[in-house]
């Protein structure tokens, strides 16, 4: 029985005796989050957690897409229309979005069944449960468009196992659902064709509990095999090179090993440093190792920090550029400035984690909530 | 009586609730009778620039230090609330505290931390190299002493004592951990008087080798830190005998164990067995038995031998030889007293955030019970810490950057400041840390809580170069000699601090008030006037003795209460001064404003505590009263602002304690079946 008025189909709501279950309903373009879908969803996040008829809330996508990010091309089109304030004010929401679920206090199963990218991330990772399956496909790209990962992603990035994270955030690396079983970002793995009767038993469980859930899913989850040449079983070189101190010293001890053998995969990621933003790859490090101190209260508040000065464009306007070869003019060939690495001052990164100076900016302000579980808690 | 109905009410209410829990099984982890509330977070300022300035120099260093620790399982990651911590195994043995001591380190080398700790120059490279050993602190004492030792001590009497021969042999080895070294000064018989060490050491010019001897057991080297399992090479302090001649005492390096760890012919190495604390580091004792080494290793950048056996030194006299030579030995007393500071930090963040999550008694019947930071007896007790660890950070930054700049001119004033410096941030840390203990209760005894085996793994730093008394009794000597040497020359006093003497005295108004005592003007000249006086009466004291036919040095011994005075309040005077200058350079009005408050505390607490005050007379019984009283306003006023404080510390939550978070999660029956 989906609700159905206006612009609010973005966002199919399925009420499921107890459970709740949110469709992104966007497919042609991927199910990308749309300003509208953002405001949607918190609107539904808060008001299911005062309902007390819910007990959980299950969010899936139409179509091949889990999610795939966030709508970067709406922003970008405002922004050259010299209107950052309003993707200042998305970011604001989705962020807030993104809060709402890492700190909710009824559990929310998300249904990871193909593509979950940037925004997507940050709709379903916070969550209690994500179920990734033979289709999921998981990336967060930002650094190949002039961004970083953002929606919180330097809370849960820094938290996958050494620094698979880094690795996953600065190189844009594709994990497949098993790979994200592996590293943490899905906590179960499930046949695709076993999810309708997986959603039915939920439905059936009509429970908060979430050790309860945790079993139901677990009743149709299986241990998928890492395929053999998964990233995942290259977590030593991973942890080896991708902690070191700064970029360059990441590409460096990178090169130094692909010199003493030759090996695609590391060919393939020191390629893929190379061709994404320098400056999106210098702030995003210093995010992520941010954000591995912090909770994820403040590692938003950076986040929203950064995205602003981004958008503002006054250190570097590689965001727009990014959009432009990517998502509007496919050329795939960004020039970026500043053009290398050498060339960007601690001074400038320091820049983005800095307040906006501008009179009606504010820092982002967090929704304060008194019934936080245990593990929300945890998290701040 | 009504007091006691309310307890009995609450108990029973208690009780109910656990009962009907227990009817539903499992579920009684998931609803505690008290449910725990993170603590309110209403900072007034901007936290990550109070941090900037309080940690004050490579932020994104210290930050991908702290990186590398939580996400390696040899930092014994541990999850306790649903939150992981970080902290060293003190169950383990000793033979095993010292082996994961030594695991850690290898970690860290191939990571690339110590990269330009011995071949970097210059400025950068030496404040790079303090901010992470502060890092390292703050995760495990063990640790960092057994760094400090083979790069500060080894390495530091390799880059100072020893000339270029030294250097292209040791410095880059040293750095790559291709040798582990030690330091070998103190002996069982002599410890802060260097000077009267009894390790002897001759030449012999027909093989053109140096011959260290230990005489006898007081000889034997005592307390050498890596030399009980890893060390390979010491550098070892001796009295330099020439043709029959006692030239003082000299460094020389000797290998004592070859590279498979087996001991080296003629020296003998037992261990120091287990300690009350610092037990990650294997300390030995070492006796040499005539050894031979070859001429070149003397650390010759004072004095040196000539193959044909002649003593060559540019310093003549025997004492400055020895100053001289000291003299860069400094950089311990700096790190001490820098990671002092950083366990107060971390014993506060954890005892206020606790005492802000923290509930007892009510004061209302039927009210909720009160937080502990609410009862102005618990701010009493942790706030003034509070207020002298922000002092004495700022003191500790302004000693690192004294450091890393020092000239020949200001040696005589970087010892001064460093010994009253570490004297003063170790007894502050070690009073702080027995306060936060007492004040997390019961929780501050689990060692998982951190601040009570922090007592046993700092207690140490009182004693280790140079015993806080004697460094004390240093700083009102020198300060007396600067007096001395001033009035006979009948010049203005330009060093260590003392200008202020050439000014009249300052004049304390008769009446204080609550704005007089928050003025700077105020806090600086009772604070001066309390040297200027003490300094006086300390001359005065010692010159009187003097007169009555006792020596120097018996006049300065019987002295020692003023002597104790008198350091303390240069020291007081000293972290004031930085305290100002730190709060001038804070850029931000809301910064300013906490500071002041901050300020006001350090300096009005240390009114309250220091008897002198009134002893001396600089403080009526009046005036003392409006002091006392100003404290305990001042507890208030900061009260706000302590979770904000404490987080301004920069130290990650994995590197605090679970009572600092979620205790109630923490210690959940669900959580002690993990």
């Amino acid at each position: 029985m989906a609700s159905t008025n206006g612009e609010t189909d973005q966002v199919l709501v399925e009420e499921r005796s107890c459970g709740r279950i949110f469709i992104l309903n966007r497919p042609k373009q991927l199910n990308a989050l749309s300003a509208v879908m953002v405001s949607r969803l918190l609107e539904l996040f808060l008001s299911c957690a005062e309902d007390s008829s819910v007990k959980f809330i299950i969010v899936k996508g139409k179509g091949r897409a889990f999610c795939a990010g966030g709508d970067v091309a709406a922003v970008v089109y405002d922004i050259n229309r010299g209107n950052w304030k309003s993707g200042a004010e998305y970011f604001r929401k989705e962020f807030t979005l993104n809060y709402v679920i890492a700190t909710y206090i009824k559990p929310q199963v998300s249904i990871l069944n193909g593509i979950v990218m940037g925004g997507g991330a940050g709709v379903s990772v916070h969550g209690r449960f994500r179920i990734a399956t033979e289709k999921s496909l998981f990336a967060m790209p930002e650094t190949a468009l002039g961004l970083f990962p953002d929606i919180g992603a330097s809370y849960f990035l820094s938290r996958l196992p050494g620094f698979f994270g880094e690795y996953v955030g600065l190189t844009g690396a594709r994990l497949d659902g098993a790979e994200m079983l592996a590293c943490g970002l899905a906590t179960h793995f499930v046949q695709s064709e076993s999810l309708p009767l997986l959603e039915e038993a939920l439905v059936k469980a009509a429970t908060s509990d979430p050790m309860v859930i945790s079993s139901v899913i677990e009743g149709f989850s299986n241990a998928p095999n890492l395929k053999k040449n998964s990233a995942y079983h290259r977590l030593d070189v991973i942890n080896k090179c991708f902690s070191r101190r700064t970029v360059e010293d990441i590409i460096q001890a990178l090169e130094r090993v692909s010199a003493d053998k030759k090996d695609d995969w590391i060919s393939s990621t020191i390629q893929s440093l190379k061709k994404a933003s320098p400056m999106s790859l210098k702030i995003s490090l210093r995010s992520i190792r941010e954000g591995r101190l912090q909770g994820i209260g403040k590692c938003l508040v950076r986040e929203f920090r950064m995205v602003c000065h981004v958008m503002l464009g006054e250190v570097s306007k590689d965001f727009v550029e990014g959009c432009r070869a990517i998502l509007v003019d496919k050329d795939r060939n960004p020039k970026w400035a500043p053009s290398k690495l050498e060339s960007i001052s601690d001074k400038m990164v320091d820049r983005y984690f800095s307040k906006v100076d501008d009179a009606d900016w504010e820092d982002l302000k967090l929704p304060v909530n008194f019934r936080l579980p245990a593990y929300a808690i945890a998290k701040l | 009586m009504e007091n006691a109905n309310f307890r009995t009410q609450i108990l029973t209410r208690h009780l109910q609730n656990h009962a009907v829990d227990s009817s539903s099984g499992a579920a009684v982890s998931r609803a505690p009778c008290l449910s725990y509330a993170p603590p309110e977070a209403s900072a007034s300022f901007d936290v990550s620039s109070m941090r900037k300035l309080m940690d004050g120099h490579n932020l994104g260093e210290r930050d991908w230090l702290f990186n590398l620790m939580a996400q390696s399982k040899l930092f014994n990651p541990r999850l306790r609330g649903g939150k992981v911590f970080v902290a060293p195994d003190y169950n383990q043995s000793m033979e095993q505290q010292r082996e994961m001591t030594m695991k850690r380190i290898q970690y860290l080398l191939d990571r690339g931390v110590f990269e330009g700790w011995m071949t970097g120059t210059g400025s950068e490279a030496e404040m790079r190299k303090l901010a992470l050993l502060e890092v390292i602190t703050i995760f495990d004492h063990s640790l960092a002493i057994k760094i400090g030792v083979h790069f500060f001590l080894w390495g530091g009497a390799i880059q100072f004592f020893g000339t270029k021969r030294h250097h292209d042999k040791w410095l880059r080895a040293t750095e790559t951990y291709l040798m582990k070294g030690c330091f070998a000064m103190t002996e069982l018989g002599h410890g802060s008087n260097v000077r009267g060490i009894e390790t002897i050491t001759t030449y012999d010019p027909r093989t053109e080798e140096f011959i260290i001897n230990t005489p006898c057991e007081s000889a034997q080297k005592y307390w050498i830190g890596g030399a009980a399992n890893h060390a390979t090479h010491t550098v070892v302090f001796s009295q330099l005998n020439i043709e029959g001649k006692n030239e003082g005492v000299h460094a020389f390096i000797t290998q004592i164990r070859d590279a498979d760890g087996n001991i080296c012919p003629n020296i003998r190495i037992a261990d120091c067995g287990h300690k009350i604390g610092l037990n990650g580091v294997d300390n030995g004792r070492i006796w040499f038995d005539n050894v031979r080494i070859p001429r070149e290793n003397i650390l010759n950048s004072v004095a040196d031998v000539s193959s044909d056996g002649k003593y060559l030194s540019a310093i003549k006299d025997a004492d400055q030889r020895f100053g001289a030579f000291m003299a860069p030995l400094t950089s311990g007393r700096v790190t001490i007293a820098v990671s002092a500071v950083y366990m107060a930090k971390m014993s506060l963040a954890i005892a206020i955030r606790y005492s802000l999550t923290r509930r007892a008694f009510s004061i209302t019947p039927n009210g909720a019970e009160v937080l502990l930071l609410d009862y102005p007896s618990h701010q009493r007790r942790l706030l003034p810490l509070l207020a002298k660890t922000y002092a004495m950070s700022f003191a500790g930054n302004y000693l690192k950057l004294l450091y890393v700049r020092r000239t020949p001119q200001l040696i005589k004033t970087l010892h001064v400041v460093s010994s009253g410096l570490k004297a003063a941030l170790t007894w502050h840390n070690m009073r702080t840390l027995q306060e936060c203990r007492e004040a997390c209760g019961g929780q501050g005894l689990k060692t998982e809580n951190r601040i009570g085996q922090l007592k046993a793994e700092y207690d140490v730093q009182s004693t280790f170069e140079g015993d806080n008394n004697v460094l004390m009794q240093q700083v009102s000597k020198a300060l007396l000699a600067e007096y001395v040497a001033t009035k006979r020359k009948n010049k203005p006093f330009k060093e260590l601090g003392l200008e202020h003497m050439n000014k009249p005295s300052p004049t304390i108004p008769s009446q204080l008030s609550s704005s007089i005592v928050h003025s700077s003007q105020f806090q600086n000249d009772i604070f001066c006037l309390r040297e200027r006086d003490l300094l006086n009466r300390f001359a005065a004291e010692v010159s009187k003795y003097q007169a009555q036919g006792e020596s120097k040095e018996s006049a300065f011994n019987a002295s020692y209460q003023l002597a104790e005075d008198l350091g303390r309040a240069f020291t007081d005077l000293a972290i004031l001064q930085t305290f100002v200058e730190a709060e001038n350079s804070a850029s931000d009005a809301s910064l300013k404003n906490v500071l002041s408050l901050v300020r006001s505390m350090y300096v009005l607490v240390t009114l309250d505590e220091d008897p002198a005050f009134l002893r001396y007379g600089y403080l009526t019984t009046e005036n003392a009263a409006v002091v006392r009283k100003e404290v305990a306003n001042l507890c208030s006023e900061i009260r706000p602002h302590a979770l904000a404080l404490v987080d301004s510390f920069g130290i990650p939550d994995a590197f605090l304690s679970p009572i600092a978070f979620d205790w109630v999660a923490a210690n959940a029956w669900s959580a002690s079946q993990d």
